[in-house]
This record gives C-alpha cells, structure tokens and sequence, in this order.
C-alpha cells in the first residue's frame, strides 16, 4: 500500500471536487436548504387555537365559560358565530380550528344543578393537531366545572386532589428545532457521501480516466480509499459547520462529548460510503447517480424516525428500519446533543451503526473491484 | 392551427423514450407506489399508546386503581411496572418510554386527607410534537381525575349526586376517526403528482439539448405548441393513471375515501397535473441539462409540494416569509382541494379559488413555455 | 528491463470470449524491443480487446502472453510498472492543470519525490507545455492535450508504450508532429504498440498486424502486406491491400 499514492489520489480528488462547480454548489447549498427547511418548515408547535364561538346563551354562566377559554393564551376567539350554518361555514372554511356551541339552556340547568352540554367541534384534518387541541379543551371545561361548583356549593372546596408536576426532561422547551436540527447533521452528512461518491466514481468512468487509472500500477484499495477518504474529510467538516450552526445560530446546547459526535460519524459513514459505491456500480451516468440517490433517500429518511415516529409504524415496517443506519445516528445525535447521555446508553446503536457499516462497505467494496475487472 | 399528425410524432416518440427507460419507468409507476404504501403504512403522526413507565411508591388499592385507569385509556400503554425512579429515568434515556409517572409514598393518605397531593410525570421532550401532545393527554386525564374525585368530594359532603356543571361534548368534524393518513393519503398524490409531472418531464427536452437533437428539431415544420403538447401527453396519461391507481389504493389498502365527487378530482388532478408538466418542461427549456434539471426540479417541484404545501407541515407555524412563499407552490391549493374533497366534501362553490388559481399558473407558465421555444427558434 | 534482443511483446493462441462472443480468437505475434508496431483493423476487429489484455486491463480468457518480460496472466502488476498507455479520448483530467496531471501520475507511479522536479520539466520540455502548465487543461487546444497525455504515459520512464487510436480526431500537422516524435522515442529503445483503424498511418510503423474480426489477417512490414495481398500492383495502398484481403477479391 503507497501512501504517496493514495495522497496523491486525495489529492486530486479535492482539486476536482472543488473545481466543479455543480459540487460546490451541492456542498453549500445542500445543508442550508436543509437547516432552513427542518429549522423552520417542520414546526408542530401549537402557538394558537382560533376559536369560532356560537353563544346562544349570553348569560353570566356562558360569559364564563368564554372567559375561560380566552383566558389561556392558546386558544383565541377569533369569529363570532350567529347561527349553526356559519358555525359549518366557518369550519369547512377553515377559518376556524375549533368552533364552541353553547346551547340556550346553559344557565338554567347549571343554576338547577344539572348538566348543561356545550359542543367543541374540532376541525380533525391534521388529526395531531387537532388531538392536542381537544386535550387542552378537556382542561379548560374541567376548570369551568371547577368554578361553577365552588359558586353553586360555596363552601371550602379543599378536596383531596392531584397535582400533576409534569417535568421535560431534555429539550425542556419543547422546542421543534431542538429535535430537528440535530437530525439534519446526520441527514446532511448521508446526502453529501450518497450522492457526491457515486457521482465522483461516474465522472472519472465518463471521462475515461478510471481506465487510465487500471492501467498503472495502482492497487484496487488504493483507489477505494483515495476515493473514499476525501468525502470522509468533507463529510466530518460538513458535521462541525451545521454543529456550528446548530448550537449559535439555532442556540441547541450540546449536552453530550463532542468525541462520541465525531466517532458516530465516521460509523455512520461506513455504511453512507457504501452505499455511494454502490450506486456508482449501478449507474452509467451522473445523471442516474442522482436519481438513484434520490431513490436511495427517500425511505431512508421517511423510516428513520428524523419526522415520523418509529413506535407509529406498523410492527414488520420497525423491523425494516433496523437496516437504516440513520436510525441509529439519530438516536446517538439526538441523545448527544439533548441528553447529553454518554457511550453507556447509546453503545448499542454504535453497535449496530458498526455491524451494519462492515457489511454494507465490504460488500459495495467487493461489488465495485469486481466491476473494475 | 395545430397539426395532429405533427403532435402525434412528437407523442410517439417521447413514449418510445419513456418505455425504455427503466429509471423513467420506476419514476413513474413504483415510486408512485412506494410512496403510498410508505405514507399509507407506515407514517402516522398521531400518538397514542404512549409507552409509559409507572414508579408506585404508594402501592394502596386507591393508587393501583389511578395506574389502572390509566393504562385503559386509549392514550397511555403502561409498559413496565419499576421499582424505583431511577429504573424509569433509565428507561427514558434508553427511549425505551416517553413518559414516566410516580406516585409518591403516602399519596393516597394525602389525598383522602383532603390535600393536594403531587404527582410526579417525567416526560421525553426530545420529539417536541409527540411530548407536547403527551403532556396534554397527561394534563387532561389528570384534570379529568380530579374533576372526579372533586364529585366524590362534594358527594361525601353530603350532597345529593352532584353532576358536573358542564359537559363538553367533542365532536370532530372532517376526519372523525383522527387517523392521519386520512389527511397524509390524499396528501401524497400531490407529491405523486409533482414527481411524475415535473421530475420526469423536467428531462426531456434537456435531453434533446444535450444530445443535439435540438437543433434538427428546429428545423422541421414543427410549431412549439405541437412540440410542447407532443411532449406532454405520454406524461399526462402516466400521471393520471398515477391518480387513479392512487386513489384506488388509498380507498382499497387504506379505507381512505372521498367524501365529495369524484369527477371534481378527476378535473382537479388534471389541472394540477398540467401545471406540474408545465413546470417541468419550464424546468427543463431553461436549464438545457439534464444533471440541473433534474437538480432543479427537486428543489422547485418536489420539495416544496412536499414541505411548503400545507400537507403534514402546518403552514401557520412558518416564519412569515415561508408563509408568503406557500401561496406560489401550486400544491398549495391542489391539497387544499383534496383536503375539500376527502375530508370536507365540498364542491365547486367553495373550491373554485384553488381551481382558478391553478388554471391561471397553467397558463402562465404554457405561455413561458412557448415563448422560450420560439426565441430559441422553434 | 528488457535485454536488447528479446521481444518487448509476445503474445501465442491469445483468446477473449464475452459470453458466446469471441471477440478475440487466438492470435499470435510479437513484438521486437524498440520497434514502432501497428495494430491496424476495423471498428470492433478486437484491437482495443487485444490492447487492454496486454495491458493488465482484461484477463485473456486463454492463452498465453508475456510483455515487458512479465506474463500477462500472473504478473499483470508488474507489467503495469513497465508500460505507459494512451487511450483514444486522452483521458486527462480536464479540470486540472497540466502540472497537476503530471504531479498526479507521478505520485501514482510511485516515482519518488525527490526526482519529482526533474521528471516535471522533463515532460513539459518534452511536450511544449511549459507555458500552459498551470491552464486548465480543458481550455487546450487538442493537439496539446494529445502531447500532454502522451507526457503522462511517460512519465515514469516505461519500457513499452500502448497507444489506442491515438490519432483519431487530430488535424494533419498534429500528426506529423506525432510521428515524428514516436519515432524519437523508438530511436531510444522505447517500444511503441499502436492501434488505429486508420490504414495510411500504418506506413510510419515498421511491422504490422492486420486484424479483423478477432482474426490476424496479415503480418509483416507495410510493402511485404502489399506484395502479398495485391502481387500486381506495388503501388496499391494499404487501404486497397485490406479490402482485397478481406473480400478476398484480387487487388
């Protein structure tokens, strides 16, 4: 094995790399685009419930029950309905995310101590929203029933009940960008190795210089690594510029060792690396380089648990995601970044990144010397 | 005026290339597919089941009933019963629950004693949509509990059976069963669409640019419009069959179903799926390669009927600026039909903006479409 | 090394199938040290085929084959070290510079560093590209790519070269240039090993093998074919002497 060679090799592959205008691009851009998009795009957050509001009441009680919704910052009462047609208008319209219907009889059955209905109508369209907004609403009616009945039966109201002290643990502020960004150096870090490898082997079997490259004296592992070295390189420097990014621009506190961070990445490269050669042995050209990569992605990233939750899956798509190396890298990023958990909790998806790693490379490998025979 | 058999070359010919490409084929029918089966089985992102982990210190009946309605509510799945807080924090750091519940010692005394009693959740915040979904369930079922115990309460005090002042009676309209893929299926014919209208169209008169057929094409009696419809038309058949196989899978596989008319889904697709094509041979005149084209048509097509479009990200927690952004993807109103279709079951009077607005894309960008050629020499 | 008297190539019952396809069928020639050899044929005779397995590229699949004193089929590294190629498209990178071209091969040939300088101004001597050693190779004219890929193929001092079609798509003057520089290398015991589709060229190599459809049609010098393929007439050229000898008409 000749370092000289496999320098030189690196060497070049840097010069072509950064003189190819199309690659810088993809350098650039690609991250951007994504920490822009999962920075800002994928927010689930519930800021505001815009309230629709048909009181047929207009009694002290009704008043109630409305003060008490527009008392939680939440939810708004942002339309005034008259009658049954604008309160469906005002939903199928979408004006509305929730519209509350309280009857004409609200008062007098509550002032005779029974039961008074009021309708919550929720607009179930995005059925996650929608889920959260109703449970909210199940505390604000139990707060009402709370000051009703210490009116009604005004007596010491100190009854024996729960205080629910809900603490976050990690990520305390529930923040979208918390989850995601961290996410995005990993996915940033797949994308670049996928899609520039394969495209890196392509342009040298177009030019014609992987024949030249056969005839010399250089060995296939030389030529693999001297191909596969550089992107190592940029693909840890790519991991630094969105950590970067992450903890100043985004303020995401790095809880856990910047090493693990590092060791992570270079496991989870094994695995990204060989797909890239992978995908240089079945394209022709850098055109169907990219699209292959793009079909490659795809479920890579929708069963990896980045957006959509692994546990929502059904139970023989979970088994399928073990085979995803941006699974582990997730849990390992998100534990680093958020938990700040150490190599105890996390040596399993290491374990794994690893096993999957050794194979999928050494198997790409095999696939690609054979190719150059 | 336009010469069918000028149109019906062109056709031909851009079918043959389709055909024999296997990428072009996969693009157009078993990404399609995928992606249903993907969206349609695996993705939800609604939570329930939350895997839950309970430390009892109390351990009286009072507190195993607490545990017990707890794991009966369709929110909640008590996975493991631990000993001490430290074994369910382990849990959570491992992922292996979200949300960790103890119950301090003496805690029944204290509630039977009429006090306030703390209950004690630890919850993952690490998916911010799930935990905060979490956390409201959590809240709820607690205020729930107490509401009761306060009638008990009461109850005790020696009034008659005392019933809750109010009772919020909830009702969800449009997709009663909360299920997301009611929302998600749909959804994914506008990507599907985008795909096959734009990413694959986005190549072809690239490839004519880069091979140099361009130039012969340029010289035969072939008008722009013929060339551009000629394109097309394999591309809109491909598409359509796309919707339908779709909607198809959607109604068998998933039991998602239009609520409204099918035809005005027909008429949506089709408008939608011009302007994609539109968009695409836009795409593809401009960039004369193919290597950018298809670069550009998955930052401009796919990307933002993906993420921009009001499918599973919600447009109003965007940024402003994101938000003004949205009001230019076409996806945009063609979900917004879907969404009117499948889960509203409105019709024409309510959905004629989106339609308009579609129209008015399509023409815009046919009109670039031709003006492009003709400059070029068409 | 090889000894002055031996041959730089030679080659018994060499054999390439693809599947059912023979696309080489058992050739035998040599080649002696030092000679300018042309391979000539038509597209798709099996010259390329032939090159490459000489060169390392392929495996034959029988027969038998030493170059540059190495067997073709065991010791294919070594052979590498030996011999220099140019493929038809010149296969340089476009985006670097005829400085970097050079420095890369000559970190791939392993030559050491220290001689790096000298090698370096050898070649861009050699080839005229001093001026241009830091333009983009992509901005050269062709005839300046041709030299600086024959540069690279020399770089480390091969005994044989292997030139594929290496005047294809070249103006008149180039080639002349060409020729006249191959036979300065011949001149000092290089062996040149060319293949072209192009008949005249044939003239400026002293032995030559005609080959087509994986079949050694014809050996010899350029007159010696001639005579043999057109006996009446000694002014035919070497275009009209593989005609007749392919339709197997006389001349």
């Amino acid at each position: 094995m000749s370092w000289l060679r496999i320098r030189e090799l690196v060497r070049k592959e840097f010069i072509l790399l950064f003189r190819d205008p199309r690659t810088r691009r993809v350098l650039i851009t690609a991250p951007l685009v994504m920490l822009l998009l999962f920075g800002y795009v994928v927010n689930y957050d519930i800021k505001l419930i815009r309230v629709g509001l048909l009181d047929q009441s207009h009694t002290r009680e009704s008043r109630m029950v409305v003060d008490a919704f527009s008392a939680s910052k939440i939810f708004m009462i942002t339309q005034i309905l008259r009658d049954d047609r604008e309160l469906e208008q005002s939903l199928l319209n979408a004006k509305v995310d929730m519209a509350i219907k309280i009857g004409p009889d609200l008062a007098r059955k509550i002032r005779k101590g029974e039961t008074a209905e009021i309708q919550i109508i929720a607009d179930g369209t995005m059925s996650n929203m929608a889920s959260i907004r109703i449970a909210y609403s199940v505390q604000i009616i139990d707060k009402i029933n709370q000051d009703l009945l210490k009116e009604l039966y005004p007596q010491r109201m100190d009854y024996g009940k729960i205080d629910g002290r809900i603490r976050t643990w990690y990520n305390s502020n529930l923040d979208s960008q918390h989850f995601f960004v961290p996410g995005i150096v990993a996915f940033v870090v797949m994308l670049i190795t996928l899609l520039l490898t394969s495209i890196a082997v392509i342009k040298e079997k177009e030019m014609g210089t992987i024949e030249q490259l056969i005839v010399t004296p250089l060995k296939p592992t030389e030529l693999i690594l001297g191909k596969t070295i550089p992107y190592i390189i940029i693909s840890l420097a790519q991991m630094v510029m969105v950590t970067i990014i992450a903890i100043f621009w985004f303020e995401i506190p790095l809880a856990g060792s910047i090493f693990l961070l590092f060791s992570a990445t270079c496991l989870f490269l094994l695995s990204t690396l060989g797909v890239g050669l992978f995908i240089s042995t079945v394209s022709k050209t850098q055109q169907q380089a990219m699209m292959t990569t793009f079909f490659f992605i795809l479920p890579f990233f929708m069963l990896s648990g980045f957006v959509f939750p692994i546990v929502n899956m059904p139970v023989f798509v979970q088994w399928l995601t073990y085979l995803n190396p941006l699974r582990y890298m997730l849990i390992i990023i998100r534990g680093i970044f958020l938990k700040g958990v150490g190599i105890d909790v996390l040596w399993h998806q290491y374990a794994a990144m690893a096993i999957l790693g050794v194979v999928v490379f050494t198997a790409a490998i095999r696939r690609f010397r054979k190719r150059l025979d | 005026m336009l010469n069918l058999r000028n149109i019906q070359a062109v056709t031909r010919k851009e079918f043959y290339h389709l055909i024999r490409d296997f990428r072009s084929l996969y693009l157009a029918f078993a990404l399609p597919l995928l992606l249903i089966l993907l969206f349609g089985y695996a993705l939800s992102l609604d939570v329930d089941n939350v895997e839950t982990v309970v430390v009892d210190y109390d351990n009286t009946d009072f507190s195993r009933d607490f545990i017990r309605h707890l794991d009966g509510s369709p929110y909640f799945h008590i996975a493991a019963h631990l000993p001490n807080t430290k074994a369910a924090t382990d849990y959570l750091d491992e992922g292996r629950a979200i949300l960790v519940i103890v119950i301090p010692v003496n805690w029944t005394r204290d509630i039977r004693s009429e006090r306030v009693s703390p209950l004690q959740a630890l919850l993952d915040g690490s998916d911010p949509s799930f935990a905060n979904i979490t956390r409201g369930y959590v809240n709820a079922f607690i205020s729930q509990y107490n509401q009761k115990l306060l009638i008990q309460f009461l109850n005790r005090q020696g009034m008659e059976q005392i019933k809750p002042p109010v009772d919020g009676q909830i009702r969800v309209w449009f997709n009663e069963d909360l299920e997301s893929r009611n929302f998600i299926v749909p959804g994914i014919i506008a990507v599907i669409i985008m795909i096959v209208g734009a990413m694959l169209t986005s190549l072809i008169i690239a490839r004519e640019y880069e091979n140099g057929t361009m130039e012969t094409i340029k010289s035969l009696p072939l008008t722009a419009g013929e060339f551009l419809i000629g394109k097309a038309i394999p591309y809109f058949f491909v598409g359509l069959t796309d919707v339908l196989i779709s909607i198809l899978m959607g109604q068998v596989l998933f039991g998602v179903v239009m609520k409204s008319s099918f035809w005005l889904m027909i008429m949506a697709s089709s408008i939608y799926l011009a302007v994609a094509l539109a968009l695409g041979l836009f795409i593809s005149s401009v960039t004369k390669s193919q290597l950018l084209a298809n670069q550009g048509a998955i930052l401009l097509t796919y990307l933002p009927s993906l993420l921009l479009s009001n499918f599973v990200f919600p447009v109003i927690n965007m940024p402003k600026v994101l938000q003004l952004v949205t009001y230019i993807v076409p996806a945009t109103y063609f979900i917004n039909i879907l969404s009117g279709l499948y889960l509203r079951n409105l019709g024409l009077a309510h959905l004629w903006p989106s339609y308009l607005v579609m129209i008015v894309m399509f023409t815009v960008l046919a009109a670039l479409n031709y003006v492009l050629l003709k400059r070029e020499g068409l | 090394m090889i000894p002055s008297n031996a041959e730089a190539v030679s080659v018994h019952d060499l054999e390439k199938r693809f599947g059912a396809f023979v696309a080489v069928d058992k050739i035998t020639f040599s080649v002696k040290r030092g000679e300018i050899f042309g391979f000539l044929g038509p597209n798709g005779s099996g010259k390329s085929t032939t090159i490459r397995m000489l060169c390392g590229i392929l495996t034959p699949t029988s027969g038998q084959g030493q170059v540059a004193g190495h067997d073709i089929m065991k010791e294919p590294e070594e052979i590498k070290k030996s011999i220099g190629y140019m493929s038809q498209k010149f296969s340089l990178y476009e985006d670097m510079s005829p400085y970097e071209n050079i420095r890369f091969y000559l970190g791939v040939y392993s030559v050491p560093e220290g001689q790096w300088k000298e090698r370096m101004d050898w070649i861009l001597d050699m080839a005229r590209l001093q001026e241009v050693k830091d333009r983009r190779t992509r901005e050269l004219p062709q005839g300046w790519r041709q030299r600086l890929a024959l540069g690279c193929a020399l770089l480390h001092r091969p005994d044989i070269l292997f030139l594929d079609e290496p005047t294809s798509g070249v103006d008149p003057i180039t080639r002349q240039h060409f020729w006249n520089f191959i036979r300065e290398l011949a001149a000092e015991g290089i062996t040149v090993f060319v293949t072209t589709h192009y008949m005249d060229e044939a003239r400026h190599c002293e032995r030559i093998v005609m080959i087509n459809e994986g079949r050694i049609v014809a050996t010899g010098s350029s007159p010696e074919i001639i005579a043999m393929a057109c006996p009446s007439r000694p002014d035919a050229s070497l275009n009209e002497a593989f005609i007749a000898l392919m339709t197997r008409k006389i001349c």
